[in-house]
């Protein structure tokens, strides 16, 4: 078996226990079927595209992004708890590269990425199969968006994990960035309504660009602003991997 | 053949130099001992033949291989047990064996008669089940050297691997080492316990300061270097011995049971002929004799105090 594939293996061996794929499933559940029917109430209907989504649908869509972002955690929990355990140093002791090492969890975090997003899909399909578009031009752009998405957010968590040297720190910084993503975007709430200011920094957000392509990917919504959007998650996704492979690569053992 | 080849290798951070153009050369099938103080340059060096750190300096042949060439290809024929603990903190003592195996390539079935076999050789059958992160340091540390055996090598690397273990674990992971040492392998041993290293090893390099201060067998190091001989002499209860034996020489005198003189000193025999005349002269009765043959340690301590005071090489 190729070095990769037996890192990326072993990368999932450590990282997919019960209490994982529980989380994974729970977590997204209770906000589309607690949030998302509770806040009904409040919000009726949400504009996408030429659509008139219902909210449960568009929180549900939503969760898909989200729960891809969350699930990449398991990149800068695998590259600080090697570090912290010394596995780092003892893999790169064994029969790898760090290139190896690094494409392993970029590997492991896009298989992770697309399990979520699959997951979250068929939890949410039962809210949103009205207005479902799946073909073969749309299905695509949600894998698209899986994998780009993982590998951005993957990366934003493996350079949190080379900066810093403390747990209580990386918890710290971890939660505190990925709770910015994760409520400054449109994944719970659309852009249209919000005040410009909070409209704004929503556009300033990777996960706003994840959640909008993927759901253009479910309800069949491809327009020009989509087509940007997907370049920027692309060059965002490119940015932040080179910024990461650079500071692993780096990483003083 | 040569398993190890270091000319002038050289590790500086800054201005310090960590390693400092040391030379090495370690035989296939023996175990090299590698004993320093502290920050004497053991890991660093440890880290410098498994390509782990890229060298200032010098060349490393490891198993005929450039190590600056192809590392490689060098870490694919090395295991290594590294001075600081790594494990997975959520696989079981069993899984982390199999794992490792399986992140060295080695087939299904292999691995698990591997698995049986370490977990027996290394006393963790009644752990086989629990997670790395609830069983102990010492246990942990078995788990971390058994599970280099799960793959073939021809040269193993061993930084202190016996921190943490109780002594029957340790002389038990010893004897493995020694038994592997017999089927080919070759081992690079550091540790702090030198009654480790003169049980164990076949040659030893003391390292100071970045720099080979001594190597040798065991025993041509206590030549060398252990001219200063321990002998004791107990002679019962006596009174004013100390105004009997004065101007005898260098000794020390104890009075827990009986009256004790400890002769220490590079001229310890002729000493021992002076006090014995005058213990005789005085009718005083010897009731024991004995020569405590030198420690491996004391040779350490001499060879490192000389390299400190710069009378290296005057033992």
């Amino acid at each position: 078996m190729h070095p990769i594939f037996r890192l990326v293996n072993r990368n999932l061996t450590i990282s997919l226990n019960m209490g994982f794929v529980i989380w994974q499933v729970i977590f997204p559940v209770i906000y589309i079927f607690v949030a998302g029917f509770a806040y009904t109430a409040l919000i009726h209907n949400v504009p996408f595209g030429s659509k008139n989504l219902d909210y449960p649908a568009f929180i549900a869509s939503g969760m898909i992004g989200f729960n891809i972002m969350n699930s990449t955690l398991i990149s800068g929990i695998i590259i600080w708890n090697d570090r912290r355990h010394g596995m780092f140093e003892q893999i790169l002791v064994g029969p790898f590269t760090r290139a190896q090492y690094i494409l392993s969890n970029v590997y492991t975090i896009g298989i992770i990425g697309l399990f979520s997003a699959g997951l979250i899909t068929a939890i949410g399909y039962p809210l949103f199969f009205k207005s479902v578009a799946f073909n073969v031009f749309t299905v695509p752009l949600v894998v698209f968006a899986s994998i780009t998405g993982a590998i951005l957010f993957g990366s934003i968590a493996s350079i949190i994990s080379t900066r810093l040297k403390s747990s209580e720190g990386f918890n710290v910084i971890i939660n505190t960035v990925f709770l910015f993503f994760a409520f400054v975007s449109t994944a719970f709430y659309p852009a249209q309504g919000a005040p410009p200011v909070l409209a704004t920094a929503f556009y300033l957000n990777p996960l706003t660009y994840l959640v909008d392509v993927v759901r253009a990917g479910i309800f069949g919504n491809f327009t020009d602003t989509v087509g940007y959007e997907m370049v920027v998650l692309v060059a965002a996704a490119v940015v932040l991997f080179g910024i990461a492979t650079k500071l692993l690569s780096r990483l003083e053992i | 053949m040569l398993c190890i080849e270091a000319r002038s290798l050289s590790k500086s951070y800054g201005n310090v130099a960590a390693v400092d153009s040391i030379d090495l050369s370690v035989e296939s099938g023996k175990i090299f001992g590698f004993l320093g103080p502290n920050g004497a340059g053991k890991t660093t060096t440890i880290k410098l033949l498994t390509t782990l750190i890229p060298s200032s300096g010098g060349t490393v042949n490891i198993l005929g291989i450039d190590a600056s060439q192809d590392p490689l290809a060098v870490r694919k024929r090395i295991g290594v047990v590294l001075q600081q603990p790594s494990y997975e903190p959520t696989l079981t003592v069993e899984k982390s064996l199999e794992k490792y195996g399986m992140m060295w390539d080695v087939d299904a079935r292999t691995r698990r008669r591997r698995v049986e076999e370490l977990l027996s050789a290394f006393d963790l059958q009644d752990i086989r089940k629990k997670k790395n992160d609830d069983i102990s340091i010492g246990q942990r540390r078995r788990v971390q050297v058994a599970r280099e055996f799960m793959h073939d090598m021809d040269l193993l690397f061993l930084d202190e691997p016996t921190v943490g273990l109780d002594p029957s674990a340790r002389r038990g992971l010893l004897d493995y080492i020694k038994g592997k040492v017999r089927d080919g392998l070759t081992i690079f041993f550091t540790t702090h316990i030198l009654e480790e290293a003169e049980y164990l090893c076949d040659e030893i390099a003391i390292i100071n300061r970045g720099k080979i201060i001594a190597v040798d067998s065991p025993d041509e190091l206590k030549n060398k270097f252990g001219r200063e001989k321990t002998i004791k002499i107990r002679v019962g209860n006596v009174q004013n011995i100390s105004d009997m034996l004065q101007g005898a020489g260098s000794y020390e005198i104890s009075c827990d049971e009986g009256t004790v003189i400890t002769i220490h000193s590079a001229d310890s025999e002729q000493v021992l002929v002076k006090i014995l005349q005058v213990l005789n002269s005085n009718n005083v009765t010897v009731e024991d004799l004995s020569v405590v043959p030198t420690s491996l340690e004391e040779i350490f301590l001499t060879v490192v105090k000389n390299s400190d005071t710069g009378t290296l090489g005057e033992p």
